[in-house]
């Protein structure tokens, strides 16, 4: 219960207004609450469809551009192929990681943690300015 | 499935080249081909001890996502870009 709602109701409890101002209050309140939840959450949830990854940045005095636009069921049909990966092959995989000095233990990596990751991508916007590069990573 | 994949190609000082590669037809023709990479695959999934339909089933879920990528990439006068529909 909002704490409007809560007055509204504490005033008639209190005989301060009537049960049909109590209605009419309720009703008002009801519809200044609806478009202000929508404008909350305006972008509609499970509409993104890709990940995209803009990349500009200038080498040697040459521009160059990544332009990236990945399906998200692409990324979820890739976590459950990942899943597949037998254990074996993750000790080498962290074997060769740690070597390269990237210490991160793939079989501690769930595939229903990467899938969460993938279901809440659509939230996700990463912007990286520098001054001779520019990365956007976000969904559309 | 993919239907579609365009490649392009600019290279400096040199014609633009474009292709359009229709999946099926292609895969038709390698079908030969298609079928021993398939039982490749499966052969690797006995050794390693990976189910196979498990295995079978997540790549055709790659291969079925696969439509609406794209990528795009410049390097000063040089640019390639891959879109699969």
């Amino acid at each position: 219960m909002t704490e409007q709602r809560k007055d509204i109701l504490d005033m008639l409890a209190a005989g301060t207004i009537s049960a049909e101002e109590a209605e009419q209050l309720i009703a008002a309140l009801e519809r200044d609450q609806a478009p202000a939840l929508a404008g909350h959450d305006a972008r509609p949830k499970g509409k993104v469809k890709y990940l995209r990854v803009m990349v500009d940045a200038t080498d040697n005095g040459e521009p160059s551009r990544v332009n990236v636009r990945v399906p998200l069921q692409l990324l979820r049909a890739g976590v459950r192929l990942a899943a597949l990966v037998p254990p074996q092959a993750l000790v080498k995989a962290n074997a060769s990681l740690s070597d390269s000095g990237v210490p991160i233990d793939l079989t501690q990596l769930k595939p229903e943690q990467l899938e969460a990751l993938v279901e809440h991508l659509d939230e996700m916007t990463v912007e990286v300015d520098s001054p001779d590069a520019t990365v956007r990573v976000f969904c559309e | 499935m993919p239907r579609l994949v365009t490649v392009r190609v600019n290279r400096p000082d040199r014609r633009p080249v474009r292709v359009w590669v229709p999946v099926l037809p292609v895969v038709l023709v390698l079908f030969p081909v298609v079928v021993l990479v398939v039982l490749a695959a499966i052969v690797a999934c006995v050794v390693f001890r990976i189910g196979v339909v498990r295995a079978l089933g997540a790549s055709w879920r790659v291969i079925s996502a696969l439509p609406g990528a794209r990528f795009d990439i410049e390097q000063g006068r040089t640019a390639v870009l891959v879109a699969i529909r």
